[in-house]
């Protein structure tokens, strides 16, 4: 197609062990005989000034494409970058002479047929124009406590406008309730008080920010960059603009009704520590029973966490609150005896002098246990309350008086499920409809099941896939994966403070600044048409065959940030600026419609056809590795690094995504003559690692489609393998491989070569 | 199913606690339960091992366990845990005051245990006899008749019993032995009711019977174990401190020998010919007594050491650990006022009984007479300090390590541990 056109030069680097160990003269063959190369040139160390100005030169004289065999393209990416042409790189060096036995015949083979697919791509890509959005330097910070506020001077001081929407009659949030809090500052041992006014203050004086107060948000449409926004501010509707949104919803306490086995509802001196906070803040603490001051309290933590009957996960703050309380009880009244109840104490970092702040103080008493129960006598008696506790070590099960009893209830997120909602809303369309069989049943069911979260959207988003951001674990929003943190499934959109993840006040200001950085770089990257975090300036743009679209949706539904609309028909419509370029639409799609510039159907196919297979008498079995390149490629890479070796009979082709992967790649490989397939993709199920969150599992569901098309050429099932890298696996991809290899080896050549 | 069983009151005593906090305990809120000491320890047991649980139980004042505690007697405060205490939460120092509590507690009349347990009663207690011995000198002779007559002998050897009638001394101090005997003996029975209830909370009486021992044979393993010192052997941290401790406690014994062959030889009507008194210098009970009285010296003064010098011995467990000089800081022991009562009594006692021998030797009047008052003084208080003073461990660690003999309670790395 595009080869007439292309002008493509290959530079061959010989440092780094890659000289000595090929024969770098066929390898000059190969690119000279078998594609029409302009240039083809090799240097000792192409990475050095004389090597950078061959290619500067070559790319001036009119070259479009260029190979670059030499290392990994993870290293002088900016080296070798040029703005005017595409940058193939072909990696000679870990892949191949720091992997497979040197001057061998089948690593001289590997690095051939490297180089074979690498000027196949380069003939095949195309560069096309990047999407650049006109972008609105404005942050929309949703939620006006701790978090937000914090996100909102963030926003100003690094020069964005900042429009604050809090539902509220007044900013503050929680910290409206909090009068004193656990120490921030050295020696981390004293109740330290909130000034709450002068960060309000601040805000207010703000000409770059822009605060509405009792408003509410009636619908986000648009993309990043371009967020259209209309706000509900005291009956009347304001329209605004925002280039990215941080949503700082924050927490709302776990429904304690739910915990009358430790006597909340049942005794009005079972109280929860938010309502301890507020009895505290009076001045004097009173039983709510009787009005008494209370001599004994104990507090009972992890009440309702940590528990797989309610909420699973710690709060991280509760065991500091409860410190905070118990010294400030004692200091309010100092006949006043504590304890508290704990499965661990939590007081991360400096907070351990808190802690034993707390331990020293002759009054407060603590024990490691579980509360099973708290006994309540009859109302208008005076018996009070008995604790409990089992697993202790003052006995396997003791009980223990007080006068009033502090349920340290964890942290809920402020957050709405927009997949449930979403899901919600199609399942009365179906009914409304009036279909029939298993589709109306199972809408039924869902209302059943979770009609109680209709009406809880809070950022009424205009996206096919939901109203609200979809939660991952537990109800939080978050990817909540270790390596991207403030990032949701919604691009340009970005959760901070306790929404979240549980966190304490100076944990939520730390997020806000992430968020509002991260909301920076989307609004920045967006304006010149680059994509965000993990395709960091990824420039390329899918482009849809529109004319060929059957409107089966799967890309719509299938893409991990939502960024496909539909029109009535269920034609997608695309929003460049949602897209993250994992191009696993392009591996859903049964059309093959979608393509990238430099990753599209005929690309990768190209690269596959353009191996060399020796016919079967050579029994030289030749392996297909697609490899995600977000972890299973640097995995390679890095058993290349530590020299390990494997079998020198794989091709190993980067992928975006193993969710990227469509199944046609399959069939060429297998009708190319390739002996197997190992496909290599990061961890799926809950705790994930698919940067994309979704690809390695959509690629585990795609998998039976690949196993009736291996039935089809009455192919072994063993010939198609996934498996599931992880960076720190390295050491273990060689043995992978190559017992991979040995299986391939045992059922035999594949029949379809040559 | 199993039955549901009823959960045990736990009803914290903040007086108890505060008092441990106030008698030498202050540290004891440190703890976090981490059981280092219960490992470090030599002595510790090898169920329900000490002093980890007592940490806890003192942080909740849970007086009723404390109190009736084998295992607070087993330990010998050589603070091998201290030593190694990651929080400084000193559970020597605890076990300590813990046993205070004990002694006061199970010697009665309490009230008087607490009031001579104060410092401002010493004063009152070393006047008191002076007072009595001098009113009952002064009204059975002249005064002046009775320093005259010293001052202008000039025998080498005065019989003191010439001095204060011999019939009050003996009188005297019989009474308060025999009330002592009394306190004592109803200590001990009360304390060994509450040893055999909370052993039997504790799950004691499940030990093995192998392991257990009559109690004759438990009191000679006992006997055996204080004589050697084998407890004292095991610690590390402070080993020489067995030495200190074997100093005083075989110069008591010697003493103790000594004035009961004084005491009753006069009594017995086939050595009454025989018996020369006062004793020669060179008289072998003379002579022990010298030996007993600088064996208690030495091992007073190796103890006034171990309480004053400031420092964590060099070369020891610190060098290279984790914990070097930053928690354990001051002396070894941390001197209470329980403790240095009862070892400056002792020491002073020793030190006015030479005195007496040297002044008297040297013939300075009317020093040695005084002197010899005040070490009348100081015996006094020692005996009627027993059952409420430091003094009364050797009574309650001697009980309760007979009960545990008795009941099987092995050492950690005994034979049950590795089972």
């Amino acid at each position: 197609m595009a080869d007439e056109k292309k002008n493509v030069a290959v530079f061959l680097c010989r440092g780094c062990d890659i000289g000595a160990a090929l024969d770098i003269e066929a390898l000059e063959k190969v690119a000279r005989e078998e594609r029409s190369v302009s240039v083809c040139r090799s240097h000792p160390f192409l990475c050095g000034d004389e090597g950078v100005a061959q290619i500067k030169e070559s790319v001036q004289s009119g070259v479009t494409s260029l190979v670059v065999a030499a290392c990994s393209g993870r290293f002088h990416s900016q080296t070798f970058a040029s703005d005017s042409c595409f940058v193939e790189r072909v990696n000679l060096r870990e892949l191949v002479v720091w992997s497979h036995e040197p001057g061998n015949e089948d690593t001289q083979m590997l690095a051939e047929d490297n180089l074979r697919m690498g000027m196949a791509r380069a003939l095949k890509a195309e560069m096309r124009e990047p999407a650049k959005l006109a972008a609105e330097p404005t942050i929309l910070v949703v939620g006006g406590g701790p978090s937000g506020m914090a996100a909102a001077r963030d926003a100003s001081r690094a020069g964005f406008r900042v429009v604050l929407v809090e539902k509220e009659a007044d900013l503050g949030g929680w910290l409206r309730t909090f009068k004193r809090q656990f120490p921030k500052s050295a020696p981390y041992r004293d109740l330290e008080s909130i000034d709450l006014d002068r960060q309000i203050r601040e805000l207010e004086n703000d000409p770059n920010i822009q605060i509405y107060r009792s408003a509410a948000i009636n619908s986000i449409s648009g993309q990043p960059g371009q967020f259209e926004i209309e706000l509900e501010v005291n009956g009347s509707a304001i329209q605004t603009k925002a280039g990215a949104i941080v949503q700082a919803t924050g927490w709302k306490p776990y429904d304690a009704s739910r915990l009358g086995h430790l006597g909340y509802g049942r005794s009005p001196d079972v109280i929860t520590n938010v309502e301890m906070e507020r009895l505290s803040a009076t001045g004097k603490i009173h039983r709510p029973s009787d009005g008494r001051p209370p001599k004994r309290i104990a507090f009972i933590q992890c009440a309702g966490s940590r528990d797989q009957a309610h909420l699973p996960y710690c709060s991280a703050v509760c065991c500091r609150a409860s410190l905070k309380q118990a010294l400030w009880a004692r200091e309010l009244d100092p006949e006043v005896e504590t304890y508290i109840f704990y499965k661990d104490i939590r007081t991360p970092a400096q907070s351990e002098d808190f802690y034993r702040r707390a331990q020293e103080d002759p009054g407060i008493s603590m024990l490691k246990g579980d509360v099973v129960s708290v006994a309540a006598a009859d109302a208008g008696s005076r018996e009070p309350l008995r604790v409990n506790v089992e697993n202790t070590l003052l006995g396997p099960s003791i009980a223990v008086e007080a006068d009033l009893v502090v349920l340290a209830t964890g942290m809920v997120p402020v957050a709405a499920d927009g997949e449930v909602i979403r899901n919600l809303r199609d399942a009365k369309a179906i009914i409304n409809k009036g279909e029939q069989g298993p589709q109306l049943d199972a809408a039924r069911q869902l209302i059943a099941d979770r009609g109680h979260l209709e009406g809880t959207d809070l950022l009424h988003l205009t996206y096919r896939q939901g109203p609200d951001l979809p939660v991952l674990n537990n109800g939080f929003p978050d990817s909540h994966f270790i390596c991207f943190p403030y990032e949701t499934r919604r691009t340009g959109i970005y959760a901070a403070g306790c929404m979240r993840a549980p966190n304490d006040i100076e944990g939520c200001i730390a997020d806000a600044q992430g968020a509002v950085l991260k909301a920076i770089q989307c609004i920045e990257l967006t304006a010149r048409g680059a994509t965000l975090h993990p395709r960091w300036e990824d420039r390329t743009v899918p482009d849809f065959q529109m004319q060929r679209c059957t409107q089966c949706k799967r890309c719509t539904e299938e893409c991990p940030f939502g960024s496909l609309d539909e029109d009535q028909k269920g034609t997608p419509l695309p929003n460049p600026g949602r897209c993250r370029r994992c191009g696993i639409c392009l591996g859903a799609c049964p059309e093959r419609i979608i393509s990238f510039g430099d990753y599209s159907i005929d690309v990768i196919s190209s690269m596959i056809k353009a191996v060399k297979v020796p016919d079967e008498f050579e029994e030289k079995p030749r392996l297909l590795v697609l490899a995600c390149e977000n972890d299973a490629l640097p995995a390679l890479e890095a058993a290349g690094v530590a020299r390990l070796r494997y079998s020198p009979f794989v091709r190993v082709i980067p992928v975006r995504c193993l969710g990227a992967v469509n199944v046609i790649w399959i069939a060429d490989a297998l009708a190319r003559g390739f002996d197997g397939i190992l496909l290599l993709g990061c961890k799926s199920g809950d705790d994930y690692q698919c940067h994309f969150i979704r690809g390695s599992e959509l690629m585990g569901t795609r998998s039976e489609n690949i196993r009736q098309k291996l039935v089809q050429l009455a192919l072994e099932e063993e010939r198609v393998r996934i498996e599931q890298i992880a960076l720190s696996d390295y050491q273990r991809l060689p043995a992978l491989i190559d017992e991979f290899a040995a299986q391939i080896e045992e059922i035999g050549l594949n029949p379809f070569k040559g | 199913m199993t039955a549901i069983p009823t959960p045990a009151a736990v009803q914290p005593d903040r007086g108890f606690r505060n008092r441990l906090i106030a008698s030498g305990g202050e540290d004891l809120k440190k703890c976090f339960q981490c059981a280092t000491c219960s490992v470090v320890c030599e002595l510790s047991t090898a169920r329900q091992p000490f002093p980890r649980k007592e940490m806890l139980w003192a942080q909740w004042g849970l007086k009723d366990r404390l109190l009736a505690d084998v295992d607070i007697w087993l330990c010998h405060h050589c603070n091998d845990c201290t030593s190694r205490c990651p929080r400084g939460a000193r559970p020597g120092d605890v076990m300590a005051a813990v046993r205070r509590e004990a002694i006061l507690h199970y010697s009665a009349p309490q009230w008087l245990g607490n009031c001579v347990s104060q410092p401002h009663c010493l004063p009152f207690l070393l006047l008191l006899p002076c007072v009595l011995l001098g009113l009952v000198a002064w009204g059975s002779r002249p005064l002046e008749k009775l320093f005259a007559a010293s001052t202008s002998s000039n025998r080498i050897i005065i019989s003191y019993w010439s001095q204060l009638p011999q019939w009050l001394l003996i009188a005297f101090f019989a009474t308060l032995v025999l009330l002592d005997a009394v306190v004592i003996i109803l200590g001990v029975s009360r304390f060994w009711r509450d040893l055999n209830a909370r052993g039997q909370a504790m799950g004691f009486a499940d030990n093995r019977e192998h392991e257990k021992q009559s109690i004759a044979a438990s009191i000679r393993t006992t006997l055996r174990n204080i004589l050697l010192h084998e407890d004292f052997d095991r610690c590390t941290f402070n080993h020489p401190r067995m030495n200190s401790h074997r100093f005083v406690l075989f110069g008591f014994v010697g003493l103790l020998v000594v004035d009961l062959w004084v005491l009753t030889v006069r009594f017995n009507p086939l050595l009454k010919d025989a018996f020369v008194y006062p004793f020669n210098f060179w008289s072998p009970w003379k002579i022990l007594a010298n030996l007993a009285g600088g064996a208690m010296l030495l091992g007073c003064s190796l103890m006034v050491r171990d309480r004053t010098v400031h420092s964590t011995p060099a070369g020891t467990l610190y060098e290279g650990t984790l914990f070097k000089g930053t928690l354990f800081k001051g002396t070894l022991f941390k001197g209470t006022w329980f403790d240095w009562m009862f070892l400056g009594l002792a020491l002073a006692t020793v030190l006015t009984g030479f005195g007496c021998e040297i002044l008297h030797y040297a013939r300075v009047d009317p020093l040695r007479y005084m002197v010899y008052v005040v070490h009348l003084a100081t015996v006094f208080a020692l005996i009627v300090l027993l059952p409420y003073s430091k003094f009364a461990h050797m009574i309650y660690r001697a009980t309760a390590m007979v009960y545990a003999a008795h009941t099987g309670r092995q050492r950690q790395g005994g034979p049950s541990e590795f089972e």
